[in-house]
């Protein structure tokens, strides 16, 4: 059995790529399952998907604990102690990272598997599909090059997910194209042999209870909510041009998190610590004056949790 | 001629904020927005009472947005918490264990799967006890926070993850969006009114005006939702602006039952708005669903010829 896990933002296609993966391994002749993890999914927010298959039925369920294949969709996540995306790494994990840095410079901050391939998969899709967060048919086509699959099984699972999202035959085409290219540009990797099925009798874990007073999750603290950061959300970021900004007030209205606040000229000071790169303020400037940046890895998003 | 008489200007809106950031809302959420300007009228001595939602999110512990307090409840039963903790506010005032000038008020945050489904009832049970308390639905017109289901909320033709398009049903969803407002105007409460986050002022004005009301105090906020809509997230306030410039979101009050527009849309075909959300998109490809397009901008059109 093969085991692939998929870490993303929500809203980048992680889910689906996973999908992709499964239904693709499917086709191929594969028993495949594939599942996002459910909770608390939000466009930016840490997500997971699994994806197995084999040759044998396949009896394990749920979150992935020691995969052999692990597709980063934002290397933002490395860092984020909350997306667990190194958890359960061994020498012999595949590691694949959406990432403009070179693998050898993610490994300066970061222990990272011998096996470590790095694409910039959202530079691709900005540059040839012109969406940013237009990436599941790449990574599905990435992860499934590297696992192995043959292209036309790729193909018709690409093919037929999206398709089940709604999308435009035009549409549907540029991303086979671009996915093909992705899957071209990746080796297919050596897996480890193969992780075995986990045996023996299930084990009931009987769970211990406490009084109210004590068991339930009170928050004892006000408006703490800011000592999560949320600015690694970014895939881009507002950036002013002060000479252009009329001191209107509008991006600090509409900002839903209010992470902006006008200072004593009138002029927005963005929160990067809490902007979550929703790009509203950048839509509604009635001048132009706020502009979206894409993120360099390295500054504030990279760092942020 | 309705108009504003607190709020005139942007720049009149309160600079302090309410609902603190770092939550884990999705980027570009409509309804945060809504939820945002109303706090900065409400202010913080507040009790929200939260039905199971998206905005369960505001307070996951170990962390809350709010500097007030915030109750969570179940789906069906947070008009129910709010009459529990306003009465013990009342008795607690009255025995004088509470002074007067720490009391609260309580607001009730619903989504519309809570709001128009589960807690039908029990909101109709607070509203004809007179209840004292706000109430604001954040309406993104499906079960978001578990991944977009068909709600009674959602509109006619629109795609939800229960109501796909099919050989039976090309135009998606079949029913059409339950009309609360006026399900809610049928109990007489002081206070009725839709508001829209693109519409700032409008909205500042009317939580303005609800706080001269005693009993309950109706709110419906358009949640223009990037996740479950698909669009992309920068374009929310354009999606709420075209909802209103289309006149399918009316921006109204309810005064003691009497409905006033408080601002009356040039009305642009329906199509500007259909054609922003991917979960339309099947009404323009691969084929062009006129038929089902045509029947929406129907039901507006007779919405607005009774209107006015």
């Amino acid at each position: 059995m093969v085991a692939v896990r998929f870490h993303g933002r929500g809203g980048q296609g992680a889910k689906t790529a996973s999908r992709i993966l499964g239904t693709a391994a499917f086709i191929s002749g594969y028993v495949a399952q594939d599942a996002p993890i459910y909770g608390a999914e939000r466009r930016g927010a840490p997500v997971a998907a699994f994806t197995r298959f084999g040759r044998e039925p396949i009896r394990e369920r749920g979150a992935i604990a020691h995969p052999d294949v692990i597709v980063v969709a934002d290397a933002s996540l490395l860092d984020d102690a909350v997306a667990h995306v190194l958890d359960g790494v061994t020498g012999q994990t595949v590691l694949f990272v959406n990432s403009s840095l070179s693998a050898d410079l993610l490994r300066t901050h970061l222990s990272l598997p011998e096996q470590v391939t790095v694409r910039d998969v959202t530079g691709i899709a900005l540059q040839q599909l012109g969406a940013r967060e237009a990436i599941s048919a790449l990574l599905g086509a990435v992860a499934a090059r590297l696992v192995g699959l043959a292209w036309e099984p790729v193909r018709s699972a690409i093919d037929g997910e999206l398709r089940d999202l709604g999308l435009a035959e035009p549409v549907i085409e540029r991303n086979l194209t671009v996915a093909r290219q992705c899957y071209d540009s990746v080796e297919p990797a050596t897996l480890p042999q193969g992780t075995a099925q986990a045996v023996g009798a299930a084990s009931l874990h009987q769970p211990t209870y406490e009084p109210p007073t004590k068991g339930t999750a009170r928050i004892a603290a006000a408006g703490n909510s800011v000592l999560r950061e949320t600015g690694g959300w970014r895939t881009f970021r507002p950036v002013l041009i002060p000479d252009k900004c009329n001191g209107c007030w509008l991006c600090f209205v509409y900002c839903p998190d209010g992470v902006i606040t006008m200072n004593q000229e009138d002029r927005p000071v963005v929160d990067y610590d809490h902007c979550k790169g929703c790009q509203i303020c950048v839509h509604e400037c009635p001048t132009h004056a706020l502009i979206a940046e894409r993120e360099q890895e390295g500054g504030v998003a990279w760092t942020a949790k | 001629m309705w108009q504003r008489e607190t709020f005139k200007k942007i720049k009149q809106i309160p600079r302090d904020e309410h609902v603190l950031p770092g939550t884990a809302l999705c980027a570009g959420c409509g309804g945060l927005e809504a939820l945002r300007l109303a706090a900065k009228v409400l202010g913080d001595h507040v009790v929200y009472v939260n039905a199971a939602g998206c905005f369960t999110m505001l307070a996951a512990y170990p962390y809350t947005s709010f500097k007030g307090s915030w109750l969570y409840t179940t789906m069906g039963s947070a008009p129910a918490g709010a009459q529990g903790i306003r009465d013990a506010l009342d008795v607690l005032i009255g025995k004088g264990r509470v002074p007067k000038d720490e009391d609260v008020k309580v607001i009730v945050l619903g989504g519309d799967g809570s709001t128009y489904d589960m807690a039908l009832s029990s909101t109709s049970g607070a509203m004809n006890r007179k209840l004292d308390f706000y109430y604001i639905c954040y309406d993104n017109e499906a079960y978001g926070n578990t991944g977009m289901q068909l709600s009674p909320a959602t509109p006619f033709a629109a795609r939800t993850a229960t109501s796909p398009c099919g050989l039976q049903h090309p135009a998606a969803t079949i029913q059409e969006k339950k009309d609360i407002f006026e399900i809610w105007r049928a109990h007489r409460p002081p206070y009725i009114a839709t508001v829209a986050p693109r519409y700032p002022l409008d909205l500042e004005e009317k939580f303005a005006r609800a706080a001269a009301f005693t009993g309950p105090k109706m709110f419906l906020a358009l949640a223009a939702c990037p996740t479950g809509w698909l669009y992309d997230p920068g374009a929310t306030p354009e999606v709420a602006k075209l909802a209103v410039e289309t006149g399918l979101w009316p921006l109204k009050e309810a005064i003691n039952g009497v409905v006033t527009h408080t601002y009356i849309p040039k009305r642009k075909p329906v199509e500007a708005y259909l054609q922003l959300q991917g979960r339309f998109r099947h009404l323009f490809e691969p084929t062009v669903q006129t038929e089902a397009i045509r029947h929406i901008q129907e039901q507006v059109d007779a919405y607005w010829r009774q209107a006015t």
